[in-house]
């Protein structure tokens, strides 16, 4: 087995010994068969979520915020919360697509095309929050530095909510263009295979793609290109996101920690919730073969680093705060530890920083039930820290005369569902029209991390199967 | 050409004819007959039938027409002067001299026209009575002018059905028949201060001979008037001079807050409180004796607390200790020790010593009285020169003539601006009122008396009326109308006068009483402008004796209970007088923060380790079954710290059960519950009385302020004495000490240790000034280019000055235009107030001192708001001013979290109808009912130089910037420096104590520079470097600290 083009310490990340044709068959087939009765309960849940969303938010745009119970106190609380974490959980798509792309990490075939849709999907769910929490949202473009006849009058470029604003539209553009450059050579297989009005359908998907060499030299390099710009969003875009709270006054939101804290917790939500996708959907696909255990090890690698740099966030700002003898900042992570939201404190800590220690034990990172388990723990662990920054920060601030309480409406709560609703009514959407894992980047890394091909693997894995390993030595 | 005349004009050829069809319709320029049928022989034809297919074109146009015309937003329209009235310019407000009164109630005004709208009450700073101080009930007045409840004419009752309108000439009618010379006829009122009224209402006896005028007064002071009828030989309240006082005692005498005449006495009570030079600091000590929190006990320097029924103990007592002879009852050791320290120090301060009481017992107060004799209060802190007519009433009067009523001994009773059926104890009246034949009320809108009359004749408004009131003897005021009649009403003065015979404008009246009785060859022009004259008239009261020993006997018993309750009235509602007024409704009460509605004070404990219990456990917003005196009713709870053991509270004023949306259905009637002594005097307190444990919540428990202390102290559970307060911070465990203390929000000390304090101070603002330098872009350097010229304008608060009384925030809400959210609305903590009086308890937590600290936008320079605006609406002028541009405001509120003094307010909801859409609006009442001020009658109130806020964005205060505009136009025309008095903040003008000062920090000649350099000041949460322009100067207190140990 010497001269194997596979490190013998790799695992293989392609399983069952699969040829090019079965790949296509394997990842195409969902677009080309009927739904399956699961999918199709799926999306009727998801849709009636996002029906309820939908419904709520209009509740709030025809009554006005009043419908929500914020109040003179505490003026973000759902809708911020949940904002912060859509944001935070669009942000493995872009580690997995740009940076392990640039580290050459193969691994990220397997999961980078799900993580791409499931960032859009979740920059689209965060993106309304800024929307509907306004006042009035008929005069968000206010918001644009558009030339107008008032002045002009220019928004506030010192304002975090603006950076905020191009932040994520420029994470929404880059994002999409670099799902959709992946998918072009893809679309074209299924255009291939397609025959009457779909193959015209994904023919105008697919730009006419044809396959020529020119084609795939100019893919990889846009691809490339991507990925560079796309490299310092996944660090800036939370940086600045975390800048809503740190360039403020506000003791508990005004902490230097919050960029790295802020973009090491959106990795790890956004590990957490690829892991959720993508156990619930490689098993409803049949993908075990593409999206293996090695990759949700590894997954669940990342998660237990970026889950204990939160952690060490966590630490250190409450030493900060002792150490600061700044008595509002000790107030502002006393009450938060054992105030009147002690329990989202709590909720926060062991979802995110000591559940995860699980993931030190190599038999636990291989185990689908518990990382399904931790991927919705650290879910509600990050939507707990955002909800803790935001909220119990504001519920009692600088003057004791104005502390207040917060508990939100059934319109904040549907309108959190309807976005759940509205990210697992578009995920599912993606995995009937799109291949759910890149046809062309598989095939790039078969001969590399295929199973066949690495050393001692395809005996140990694949003895029963019929297929003849040919081109076992090169 | 038969049947014509030539000369007649014909038009056609019929018309020569004469057809007798044509001839039958010629007459009639409009047919009643269906078009078609006039067009012959189309009349059946199919052609004007409507088929199918018409209908779906008529259906279609209709529907499209519709929606197209329902897609305008309505336009209203505002018409200019077709001849414009020589004194009104538009834009240009005027004021007119004027006096705001109820019942007893009384302050001299200005009142602010706008295009001959009144839309804000201002105090009259000529005034000798309330020297241009305000209340919050007379900043609320001119909201009662646009009361929507008000009667719109004369109504009379018609059977069964309830009331139905009339006519002033039937009501005239209705009296001339029902009454004649024999009639046996009562009025009933409140204290009436008008020498006019009482002038018409002699007139009208006259007239009717066997009429008789009960007064009483809704919070009684019966007592007081018959002690020194008793002492001196005069029944009038005398003359209280509380600046000249330097030891103040009050047993439970609200003096502050309501009693007598609460705006004069606040004003000369300051006097004394203020620091004028902290070197020779020097400040009166005022010691209140009372068992629940009132807002003069929390301004008080100690605070004895005594059961309700020990109160007339205590008095006997202290009258004991001061030389009195004879025994009173015995009282519990702790009392009497504190008595004993009290009595040294009023025997130290002979001559300069005031006490008084509120107690409605006669004994007590000749017992009062005798004490302030000891003292020699008489002649120095007390005068009979210029009695206070302030109250008058005797309630043993008006059980004489329930009596009468019962025994049908009276044919008709006449209700001028009373409303007995409510706040008279008890519940006999309305039994007693009903035996009545012929029930007549003045009231201007449909209360609880009113329901049960026969006739109403609405009275005019205070604000639509002549008249007078002379609150103290001498001091005549006048009352002018500001407005013509909003409605038919006439005034009741004219209805007296009418009935009476007399055919006269009580204009002509009041006119020639004042030029025959009152002016003396003064000038009427310059009455009615000044709004006063003081006549000179004054009373010399005879020398103080008494049988001392007898009224020792009498005082009231203490009880052995081991619960009692006190009855009091706030600062805003008195006894229920105000009710229709949402402005007062939606007013915190200043010592429990809560509104709309009366809450049971019940007292609270620490646990020793990190917890405050309330009384049987029970916490705020939870619903009680209360029994007094066998009946029961449910009420509201709040923990109220300073609430004795063994007592709790309950305000008088709430539970209407008829008036206005803003009236009813809003806390606890407690008048049934009031019983009266053996000389038929209101007492309000009980001594039976049951407090049930919790039996639900309040799901709009509207409370401003959820925490209440900053560093109360009491012993923990190892015998140590800790913060409590911030041990009881901490849910899961036990808070940390300095969490609250160690705060740079309140400054306080003791009068004593000012120059330590001082000096502490300046070393701390130093300190935070050195942190505030550690910046990239200096303050200093900014400021000489942008703030050094021009105006920069600036405020400063005496904490000390500030008794907490809210006047100023109901200034604000007139002045600004800020909406009234509803009940609902402030139990989510939706209130829009841009100035609130956060209250913070300190000190000994069972017995704490309280201090008030008025908070509105700090107008900081360098603003935590404005840099996170992503559009700019919130922004710095060159003036140092924070300014919103509501047209810009997109309602992020990043704004709001971002200000650590938290004084923005989001408009969660169409609150004003300023919006397209009202869907929103019923929620705010939980009725189909417009929200609180959007009908247009109450709209008139609005201030037209101040926007009113739309839907979704932040507002907050702006330092009234439309009167520094103004003023600064009126400077600029007249071609000057602008000074102090061109532009004063609404709540600068209606501060009754002068606590709030604002102006140009550039005028170094100017009352706030100078306010500026007291050593005493210091800026709320200076080292968050928001560089506030907002100064308070420190609380100190004059506590005498043996009281304490």
């Amino acid at each position: 087995m010497s001269g194997a083009p596979i490190s013998p310490i790799r695992q293989p990340l392609v399983t069952g010994s699969k040829t090019y044709h079965q790949i296509t068959e394997d990842l195409c087939g969902p677009t080309e068969k009927a739904p399956s009765k699961a999918w199709v309960i799926a999306f009727l849940i998801s849709v009636a979520f996002l029906s309820l969303g939908i419904a709520c938010i209009l509740w709030t745009i025809w009554k006005g915020i009043g419908s929500w119970n914020l109040n003179r106190t505490i003026g973000w609380g759902w809708d911020i919360t949940n904002f912060v974490w859509w944001i935070g959980i669009g942000h493995a798509g872009t580690l997995i697509s740009a940076i392990l792309l640039l580290f050459r990490q193969k691994w990220r075939t397997g999961v980078n095309r799900a993580a791409e849709a499931m960032t859009i999907f979740a920059v689209l769910c965060a993106a309304l929050f800024p929307g509907i929490h306004v006042g009035r949202m008929w005069v968000v473009y206010f918001f644009f530095p558009y030339p107008n006849t008032r002045g002009p009058l220019w928004p506030n470029f010192n304002s975090p909510l603006l950076w905020d604003l191009f932040a994520i539209s420029t994470y929404f553009t880059i994002s999409l263009l670099f799902w959709y450059t992946g998918l072009v050579p893809d679309f074209a297989t299924v255009r291939d295979r397609a025959k009457g009005f779909r193959r015209k359908l994904y023919n105008l998907l697919s730009f006419g793609w044809t396959g020529s060499a020119k084609h795939w030299q100019r893919w990889e390099s846009l691809s490339l290109v991507l990925a560079g710009i796309a490299t310092p969003l996944v660090l800036s875009v939370h940086t600045i996101v975390s800048f809503d709270f740190a360039t403020s006054v506000i003791p508990g939101w005004h902490t230097t920690i919050f960029p790295p804290y802020f973009v090491a917790g959106a990795i790890f939500s956004g590990f957490a919730m690829v892991q959720t996708l993508m156990l619930i959907t490689r098993k409803v696909l049949n993908l075990q073969d593409y999206i293996t255990l090695e990759h949700i090890e590894s997954m669940n690698k990342v998660i237990l680093l970026t889950g204990t740099i939160v952690g060490v966030a966590y630490l250190t700002e409450l030493f900060i705060a002792w150490y600061s003898g700044y008595v509002y900042e000790q107030f502002a992570f006393f009450n938060r530890a054992f105030g009147p939201y002690w329990w989202a404190y709590f909720g926060m800590m062991s979802c995110n920083l000591l559940i995860p220690q699980v993931f030190w034990w190599k038999k636990y990172r291989r185990s689908i039930v518990i990382t399904f388990a931790m991927s919705i723990f650290v879910n509600i662990g990050m939507w707990f820290e955002r909800f803790v920054i935001i909220a119990t920060t504001l519920a009692r601030d600088y003057l004791p005369s104005s502390w207040s309480w917060y508990v939100p409406t059934f319109v904040e709560v549907g309108i959190f569902l309807g976005t759940l609703g509205i990210f697992f009514t578009l995920y599912l959407i993606f995995t009937r029209v799109a291949p759910v894992v890149a046809i062309a980047e598989i095939k790039h890394i078969l001969k590399s991390s295929g199973d066949q091909y690495a050393s001692g693997h395809a005996e140990k894995h694949r003895t029963g199967q019929s297929l003849v390993v040919e081109d076992h030595h090169h | 050409m038969k049947n014509h005349k030539e000369e007649e004009i014909w038009i056609g050829g019929k018309d020569l004819g004469s057809d007798p069809e044509f001839l039958k319709t010629a007459g009639n320029e409009f047919t009643d007959t269906p078009l078609y049928e006039t067009m012959g022989e189309a009349t059946e034809s199919e052609s004007y039938k409507t088929d199918r297919r018409d209908f779906l074109k008529y259906l279609g146009f209709g529907l499209g027409a519709a929606t197209v015309a329902s897609c305008d937003i309505p336009v209203k329209k505002a018409l200019p002067y077709v001849v414009k009235p020589d004194t009104i310019v538009p834009g240009i407000p005027n004021y007119y001299a004027s006096s705001y009164v109820n019942g007893g109630d009384f302050c001299s005004v200005l009142v602010k026209t706008r295009e001959g709208r009144p839309i804000k009450i201002e105090g009259n700073s000529l005034s000798s009575v309330s020297m241009g101080g305000t209340s919050a009930r007379a900043q609320a007045y001119v909201l009662s002018l646009y009361d929507t409840n008000r009667f719109k004419g004369p109504i009379a009752r018609d059977g069964e059905k309830g009331f139905a309108a009339s006519t002033w000439d039937a009501i005239d009618a209705a009296v001339k028949s029902n009454l004649n010379g024999n009639s046996r006829i009562a009025i009933i009122s409140n204290s009436i201060l008008s020498p006019t009224t009482k002038k018409a209402i002699a007139r009208f006896k006259s007239s009717f001979p066997n009429t008789k005028h009960v007064s009483y007064d809704p919070v009684s002071s019966s007592a007081m008037l018959l002690a020194n009828e008793a002492t001196f030989g005069s029944k009038v309240i005398p003359d209280y001079r509380f600046d000249k006082a330097n030891v103040i005692v009050s047993f439970g005498a609200d003096f502050l807050g309501t009693w007598i005449s609460p705006i004069e006495y606040a004003r000369q009570y300051a006097k004394n409180r203020v620091i004028k030079d902290v070197d020779n600091a020097s400040m009166s000590k005022h010691v209140q004796i009372e068992n629940g929190m009132s807002l003069t006990g929390s301004n008080a320097d100690n605070r004895i607390l005594v059961k309700p029924s020990q109160q007339g103990a205590a008095i006997a007592a202290l009258c004991n200790l001061l030389g009195g002879s004879g025994s009173g009852p015995s009282l519990p050791k702790e009392i009497m020790d504190s008595l004993r320290v009290l009595a040294d120090e009023l025997k130290g301060a002979r001559g300069k010593a005031l006490v008084v009481s509120n107690s409605n017992n006669v004994s007590e107060q000749i017992l009062v009285n005798k004490i302030n004799d000891v003292l020699g209060s008489y002649g120095n802190t007390i005068s009979f020169a210029h009695p206070s007519m302030q109250r008058q009433g005797i309630d043993s009067d008006m059980n004489d003539l329930i009596a009468d009523m019962n025994a049908g001994r009276i044919d008709a009773v006449m209700v001028y601006g009373a409303n007995p059926a409510y706040d008279f104890p008890g519940s006999s009246f309305a039994d007693a009122f009903a035996k009545v034949d012929f029930k007549l009320s003045f009231a201007q809108s449909n209360d609880e008396t009113t329901a049960l009359c026969d006739y109403v004749a609405p009275d005019h408004h205070g604000l639509e009326s002549w008249g007078d009131a002379e609150p103290k003897l001498g001091h005549c005021h006048l009352i002018q109308p500001t407005i013509n009649p909003l409605f038919n009403t006439r005034q009741a003065q004219t209805s007296l006068l009418t009935w009476a015979g007399e055919k006269l404008d009580y204009y002509d009246y009041l006119k020639s009483n004042w030029t025959q009785n009152i002016l003396g060859g003064g000038s009427w022009d310059k009455a009615l402008h000044d709004g006063f004259h003081n006549s000179g008239a004054s009373y010399s009261a005879g020398a103080f004796s008494a049988n001392v020993g007898n009224a020792l006997s009498n005082v009231s018993k203490p009880n052995s209970s081991d619960l009692e309750i006190n009855f009091y009235e706030t600062v805003h509602m008195g006894n229920g007088q105000f009710a229709n007024n949402p402005w007062l409704m939606e007013m915190p009460d200043p010592v429990t923060r809560t509104s709309w509605g009366n809450i049971l004070h019940v007292p609270v404990k620490f646990n020793g380790v990190r917890k405050f219990i309330g009384f049987n456990d029970l916490e705020d917003g939870d619903t009680v079954t209360l029994t007094v005196n066998g009946v029961a009713q449910t009420a509201v709870v709040v923990q109220q710290f300073g609430q004795m053991p063994g007592t709790v509270s309950l305000s008088l004023g709430y539970g209407r059960e008829v008036g206005g949306k803003s009236a009813v259905g809003y806390g606890t009637n407690v008048n049934p519950w009031l019983t009266t002594d053996a000389n038929g005097l209101t007492q309000y307190y009980a001594t039976d009385v049951a407090v049930s444990g919790k039996t639900g919540e309040d799901d709009d428990f509207a409370s401003v302020q959820y925490h209440h202390t900053m560093g109360v102290k009491d012993v923990n559970t190892a015998g140590e004495e800790v913060v409590a307060d911030e041990l009881a911070t901490g849910t899961l465990v036990k808070g940390f000490e300095g969490s609250l203390t160690n705060r740079s929000i309140i400054r306080r000390t003791h009068i004593a240790d000012v120059k330590e304090f001082v000096h502490h101070l300046h070393e701390e603002r130093h300190h935070f000034e050195h942190l505030n330098e550690q910046t990239l872009y200096p303050y200093d350097e900014y400021k000489e280019d942008l703030y050094d010229q021009g105006h920069h304008w600036g405020m400063h608060v005496d904490l000390n000055a500030c008794i907490g009384c809210g006047a100023c925030t109901v200034a604000c809400i007139a002045e600004n235009n800020v909406p009234i959210v509803g009940k609902h609305e402030v139990h989510r903590h939706h209130e829009m107030t841009w100035l609130r009086i956060d209250r913070y308890f300190y000190g000994d937590a069972d017995n704490p001192n309280t201090v008030y600290q008025p908070m509105m936008c700090q107008h900081c320079d360098n603003a935590p708001c404005e840099n996170v605006c992503p559009v700019n609406a919130t922004n710095h002028s060159s003036e140092g001013l924070n300014q919103m541009a509501y047209n810009r405001c997109v309602g992020t509120r990043y704004c709001a979290n971002n200000c650590p003094y938290k004084v923005r307010r989001f408009n969660w909801l169409d609150y004003t109808t300023a919006d397209l859409w009202p869907s929103n609006e019923p929620e705010l009442t939980k009725s189909d009912e417009l929200p609180f001020g959007a009908d247009n009658l109450t709209r008139m109130v609005l201030n037209p130089d101040v926007t009113v806020r739309s839907r979704g964005v932040i507002e907050k205060c702006s330092f009234c910037t439309q009167r520094i505009q103004s003023g600064k136009l009126v400077a600029k025309k007249e071609g000057r420096r602008l000074e102090d008095r061109d532009v004063r903040t609404a709540c600068q003008t209606a501060c009754p104590t002068g606590a709030i000062t604002f102006g140009d920090t550039n005028n170094k000649k100017g009352q706030l520079s100078k306010k500026l350099r007291s050593p005493l000041n210091y800026v709320v949460l200076e080292e968050v470097n928001t560089r506030s322009s907002v100064n308070y100067s420190a609380k100190l207190i004059n506590k005498i600290e043996k009281l304490d140990a």
